[in-house]
């Protein structure tokens, strides 16, 4: 179709494809196959194993949909398209602000079988791999879910989710720096800027590990698809030491987003559509893809197992899987859309958006990103605590 | 807090103010004054910013830097539809753990004042015991419990905490009321043939009312903005101060000021009420 | 027969609330207790194992932010102390008529949500605030110093949010001592401030003391002034008990923290109480 458009510089959609996945590097083909094949030791689940999915008790649409998401993650619009056509009203929540606090507020009823009465939640990949393996998702069914065709090949088998039987994704998105030029009275262009003693006190990181740790290694060297334990204990000994001379001031969530704007921060560790967003606030704030690179990550969609109407939930992953509607949100939350046929849409929404690198990124940008290796349960624990015990004190 | 409103009450019931002695200013008060006007600019300082932003036309998410003077958010004080939800839930929260709250504590400060029995030094210092444990720790033992007890926290857990931290309070602003009380009065009623219910609803029930209220008044302020105990165990219920604390960090409507400042403005209007009242009662 | 019966109308008014503490207060204190002893993660199950290491751990690990919670406490009930006694003392000696209404306008800002107060706070004193600007302008603050996460920050949002614990008690206190006595004091000392001294300072102890416990307690266990004015290095003991219990779930951990806390502020109240002498506890 319009693929041929998406990457305006390259003309058919095999090769599209082909640079795309040589584009994004080892990291998104690596975890590709790994989903396929796993190799090295299996990660052995440590809850019970995923429950197939319950045939849904009515295959019709409820009136309400309890829809959890990150907060200015989707536009008003859509969620009235939805009502308008399917008559169901969206009960739309913008609680989540960290995947781990939400794992903390969700985690006894869910290990208990008990309703959080969510139909969706949006919870970022390793997040999303931790639920899978505990066993409290449903699984997708896909008959439910035409349009899940249009996502984007890169991201149809990840690891954590071969196939993506238990997910699917609700917008992509880079992890690098937000700044203002303005009070760092300077161009940046490195992760290390962040170290800068000139911005002493002015600078934040984020509470998520594979953003943070994975950025810092970045900025030494390491790749964060081959992150040892011992390059992760020397990134947090760098973050520690910056704690210790007072170069952090924070460690945030979405929170970096008041101290940027107040002028607080003046370095940040932040999420691309964040920034974009936050221009609004103040538009002397700047994204910065770093030299060394940057992180990318999934949000994904995810049905608790204990979700009252799961039928609706599925309309609704098929209804923001059409390319006109995943237009419509990309255009407002500005981050990377996972779905095949936006660019064409946000075309004839506003050309420009089409040609931002932030929502529609180009080859040459999405070589440069990077996503954290996957961790063993084992590993998850060692690296999070590692990691926690300098950020959460 | 709990003596806040015993105070009001002990300072209001006479009944006149000593004539003021004519007196000499002396250089000691005009330092003392000095020194009591900054505190209380100290206080009200952060009082004036949040009225201040109630006018706010902030520019993006955040009510954090003046822009421009606006009315809007008064004017659409609900236009937060998850801002008017988690005020609704603190107004029905706190409704219900002040009902509770209040019966229990004032049965509980009648039973000490006007009886003497066994266990009622125990008492006293059970309802001691909660003013005296810092919120965290009764916020998270609190939780354990439910865990313990595979109680899903939610709305039901948010009213039992609430109920829980508000009866000592009420006990102790109660007792307050109670402690000059005449008791001959309830003789003398029952001297007058009045069986017991009777001459608690005619007799004590309208005397000790203004303290049951000033003690309820301060339930419902301590629920309503209760927040450290309410975040242990509200599962996923958002009251207000939970709203705030997570809109504080991705978006600040001047709605939240505009709440906060009616709130205030509330509490003044209920004060002043409280003490005509207690005044005229006492004519 | 009746006579026995009438003996049990204390207990059974007593009853729902007492039975309400006990099983919402004191038993979770014991599930706290129970879990501060289990061994195991969120993930393999927690089982009751008598297991002491838990509070070795946290005490090796957490020193710091004991100890920091106690200084801040400690600092924040001092200021208090200095900024709430004048103030108290200003209303209840030289408030005339206006006593209750200055009263009124020192518990009023504490009718506002406590977050909405401390958001207010980190607009006041953002690094590009007028604040901070003056300060500099006037060379109180080098050019690239803040005052936002900052200790000084922590120590003054627990100062501000905790004033009325302290000027209250005191103020019931002072209010007590007989004008009179003041001034025969002064006729006999010959000095106002000897006068202080001598009579008015020792009678409004008790004051001093409940004001004191009610303000240290509350803010030796806060997280939300450290966490919304502080940095990662003013992180208190509420932080981590917080983020042990709501973010890490090691749920053992955070009872043991938990239950230190406790232990170290009875500890804490226990030598305070001492070196005020113990008479001054009945008041």
């Amino acid at each position: 179709m319009g693929d041929d458009r998406r990457w305006s510089r390259v003309p058919a959609r095999r090769l599209t494809r082909r640079q795309f996945l040589v584009g994004t590097g080892a990291s998104l083909l690596v975890a590709c196959a790994r989903g396929i094949q796993p190799q090295g030791p299996t990660p052995t689940p440590t809850g019970p194993s995923p429950t197939p999915a319950s045939p849904s008790p009515s295959p019709t649409l409820s009136d309400i949909l309890n829809f959890a998401n990150w907060p200015f993650y989707i536009d008003k619009k859509t969620l009235r398209d939805f009502r308008k056509q399917y008559g169901v009203n969206v009960n739309y929540i913008e609680e989540i602000n960290d995947n781990v606090e939400y794992f903390a507020k969700i985690r006894e009823p869910l290990s208990r079988r008990q309703s959080i009465e969510r139909d969706i939640i949006v919870l970022t990949d390793w997040m999303a791999s931790r639920l899978i393996k505990l066993g409290w998702l449903a699984e997708l069914d896909k008959d439910n879910i035409p349009n899940w065709t249009n996502l984007v090949d890169t991201l149809e088998n990840p690891s954590f989710d071969p196939g993506r039987r238990f997910s699917l994704p609700w917008q992509s998105g880079f992890t690098g720096i937000g700044y203002n030029p303005k009070l760092t009275g300077r161009k940046l262009t490195s992760v290390n800027d962040i170290f800068d003693p000139a911005f002493k006190g002015h600078v934040t990181m984020l509470t998520e590990m594979r953003d943070t740790l994975g950025l810092v290694l970045l900025g030494m060297g390491v790749a964060p698809e081959e992150a040892t334990l011992e390059d992760a204990e020397a990134a947090v000994e760098r973050i520690k030491e910056a704690v210790e001379t007072g170069q952090i001031r924070r460690f945030t969530g979405n929170d970096y987003g008041p101290d940027l704007v107040r002028g607080d921060a003046w370095v940040s560790f932040a999420w691309s559509g964040d920034v974009v967003q936050l221009k609004q606030d103040n538009p002397d704030l700047e994204w910065l893809f770093p030299e060394e690179g940057f992180m990318f990550w999934s949000d994904n969609m995810l049905i608790p197992i204990t979700a009252e109407h799961k039928f609706t939930a599925e309309t609704f992953m098929n209804f923001v899987y059409d390319p006109k509607i995943a237009a419509q949100i990309a255009a407002f939350v500005q981050f990377v859309s996972p779905v095949e046929g936006v660019k064409e849409e946000l075309t004839k929404i506003d050309p420009a958006l089409a040609e931002n690198p932030l929502i529609v990124p180009d080859p040459e940008t999405l070589a440069r990103a990077h996503i954290f290796r996957p961790l063993d349960p084992e590993e998850e624990q060692q690296f999070e605590q590692l990691f926690q015990s300098v950020v959460r004190a | 807090m709990s003596a806040e409103l015993a105070v009001e009450e002990r300072a209001v019931p006479r009944p006149a103010w000593p004539a003021p002695r004519p007196r000499r200013w002396r250089p000691g008060d005009v330092l003392l004054w000095g020194y009591a006007a900054l505190g209380l600019v100290y206080l009200f300082l952060p009082i004036g910013v949040m009225v201040l932003f109630s006018f706010n036309r902030p520019r993006g998410r955040f009510n954090f830097v003046w822009q421009e003077f606006s009315l809007d958010a008064w004017a659409h004080p609900l236009a937060v539809p998850a801002l008017a939800d988690a005020m609704v839930l603190s107004l029905k929260v706190a409704a219900i753990a002040t009902t509770a709250a209040t019966v229990f504590g004032t049965l509980i400060a009648l039973a000490l004042i006007r009886y003497r029995f066994r266990g009622g030094g125990a008492v006293n210092v059970l309802l001691l015991l909660p003013l005296t444990t810092p919120e965290v720790v009764m916020g998270s033992s609190l939780l354990t419990l439910f865990l313990t007890w595979g109680i899903p926290t939610g709305f039901l857990t948010i009213v039992i905490a609430h109920i829980m931290f508000s009866i000592s309070y009420v006990v102790l602003t109660v007792k307050a009321r109670l402690r000059g009380f005449d008791w001959t009065l309830e003789e003398a009623a029952m001297d007058l043939g009045a069986n017991e219910w009777r001459t608690f609803r005619k007799v004590t029930l309208p005397l000790i009312y203004p303290g049951i209220l000033a003690a309820g008044l301060l339930s419902f302020a301590l629920s309503l903005d209760d927040f450290i105990i309410t975040l242990f165990n509200a599962g996923p219920e958002v009251t207000f101060p939970l709203y705030v604390w997570g809109s504080a960090r991705v978006a600040v409507p001047p709605q939240i000021n505009v709440i906060g400042t009616t709130i205030l403005v509330l509490t003044v209007v209920l004060i002043g009420l409280s003490l005509v009242v207690q005044r005229r009662r006492y004519r | 027969m009746r006579g026995r019966l009438r003996a049990l109308v204390p207990y059974v008014m007593a009853a729902p609330g007492v039975a309400w503490l006990v099983l919402f207060f004191l038993v979770p204190i014991l599930t706290l207790a129970q879990t501060s002893l289990s061994r195991g993660t969120f993930f393999t199950g927690f089982h009751f194992a008598w297991d002491w290491r838990n509070y070795l751990d946290a005490l090796t690990t957490f020193d710091q932010q004991f100890i920091r919670s106690f200084e801040y406490a400690g600092m924040a009930t001092l200021i208090a102390l200095a900024v709430g006694y004048p103030l108290a003392y200003a209303i209840a000696f030289r408030g005339g008529r206006y006593k209750t209404l200055l009263l009124a306008l020192v518990v009023l800002p504490f009718f506002t949500t406590y977050l909405i107060r401390t958001l207010a706070w980190m607009t006041i004193l953002a690094d590009e605030g007028p604040v901070v600007k003056a300060l500099k302008v006037l060379h109180l603050l080098p050019a690239d110093g803040r005052l936002l996460a900052t200790t000084i920050a922590v120590v003054g949002g627990l100062t501000y949010n905790f004033l009325p614990f302290m000027v209250l008690p005191i103020y019931v206190a002072l209010e007590k001592i007989e004008p009179e006595l003041v001034d025969a004091a002064r006729d006999l000392y010959a000095s106002s401030f000897r006068a202080f001294r001598r009579v008015v300072l020792p009678l409004s102890m008790p004051g001093v003391f409940a004001g004191s416990l009610l303000t240290f307690i509350p803010a030796a266990g806060d997280f939300i002034n450290a966490q919304l004015l502080g940095t990662s290095r003013q992180t208190m003991i509420g932080n981590v008990i917080q983020s042990q219990f709501l973010v890490l779930l090691d749920y053992p951990t955070a009872a043991a923290l938990s239950f230190l806390l406790m232990a170290a502020i009875l500890l804490a109240v226990f030598v305070y109480a001492r070196l005020l002498g113990t008479e001054q506890l009945t008041g």
